[in-house]
């Protein structure tokens, strides 16, 4: 039900908004390797961040692996000691997600998107029994040190058949839009 | 001085936003969710300008818009809705409960200073 055309622009669209988004400094390094089917690059014992975009014909879940470890911490939190880890990394995948809906927007306007909330990594093994149209797994890594994993889950409730262009959107985020 | 009201339940994007406004000598308040901004609306009638996410618990931020205009019929208050949210749905309905702007996340303080400071002048 998702072309192949489709599956190449829910990838393109991840990566862009990964880079964009995980990355805080446009000259961090962000490496995005794709993992192996049945890989998910996580471990079972830590916890994931789920966001989810629906639209009529198909609903993304965006699920991004993290370790609580001294890097992730250091890289995502420097400039907000004070508060909590989890709390910091919510908003820089909900950020994440946020350009992936944006870009999205382009080819599918009815999409609504979730808040993000955290789940056992063991729940990303059951995303297969939802029977996904596309399933696909990335090791990132960020400078070299700071290592997370992402899982896109596509399902589609009707024929999916779009080519998505990363390249030629115009970066308008943060600017304000008078009505 | 008149007063900034930031509502978003996330702290980090308080703390990011309300902390800039103040850098730059704005007085400001914030808020955690829709029903907070207008209780703290109610109470304080020198705010100017309000800044606020649309997806939140408890009271969601057009739905407190809608309320601000309706319920408190407060037309003076300039409204800008900071959020991830980007469809033309959404922003048709912000337009349509009065509000004034649409900035899509990640916050940039320095596009928009000059703005906010005229909006809470």
């Amino acid at each position: 039900m998702i072309s192949s055309h489709a599956k190449d622009s829910f990838e393109r669209i991840f990566r862009k908004a990964a880079q964009s988004r995980l990355a805080l400094d446009s000259g961090d390094a962000c490496d995005i390797t794709p993992l192996g089917q049945g890989e998910t690059g996580a471990s079972l014992a830590g916890d994931v961040v789920v966001l989810t975009i629906s639209s009529i014909v198909f609903r993304l879940i965006l699920v991004i692996h993290f370790d609580e470890d001294a890097s992730t911490r250091d890289y995502f939190a420097r400039n907000a000691a004070e508060r909590p880890f989890q709390e910091v990394f919510l908003e820089i995948c909900n950020l994440c997600c946020g350009a992936m809906n944006q870009e999205l927007l382009r080819y599918f306007p009815d999409l609504g998107m979730s808040t993000p909330y955290v789940l056992h990594a063991r729940c990303v093994s059951h995303l297969e029994e939802l029977k996904p149209g596309y399933l696909s797994s990335h090791a990132i890594t960020i400078n070299g040190s700071v290592h997370l994993a992402a899982t896109v889950c596509v399902c589609a409730y009707a024929p999916i058949d779009f080519i998505a262009d990363v390249s030629t959107v115009e970066e308008t985020s943060g600017e304000l839009e008078f009505f | 001085m008149a007063k900034i009201l930031v509502v978003d339940d996330s702290s980090t994007v308080r703390d990011e936003v309300a902390g800039f406004l103040r850098k730059n000598g704005l007085d400001v308040d914030t808020a955690v969710d829709g029903k907070d901004g207008l209780s703290k609306l109610k109470m304080s009638p020198g705010i100017k300008l309000v800044i606020s996410d649309v997806n939140m618990p408890n009271m969601d931020g057009l739905t407190m818009v809608e309320k601000i205009r309706g319920e408190l019929a407060n037309n003076a208050v300039n409204v800008v809705m900071l959020t991830t949210e980007s469809s033309p749905a959404m922003k048709e309905r912000g337009k349509a409960a009065g509000v004034k702007g649409w900035i899509v996340k990640p916050f940039k303080g320095d596009a928009v200073l000059e703005a906010f400071r005229k909006m809470a002048s």
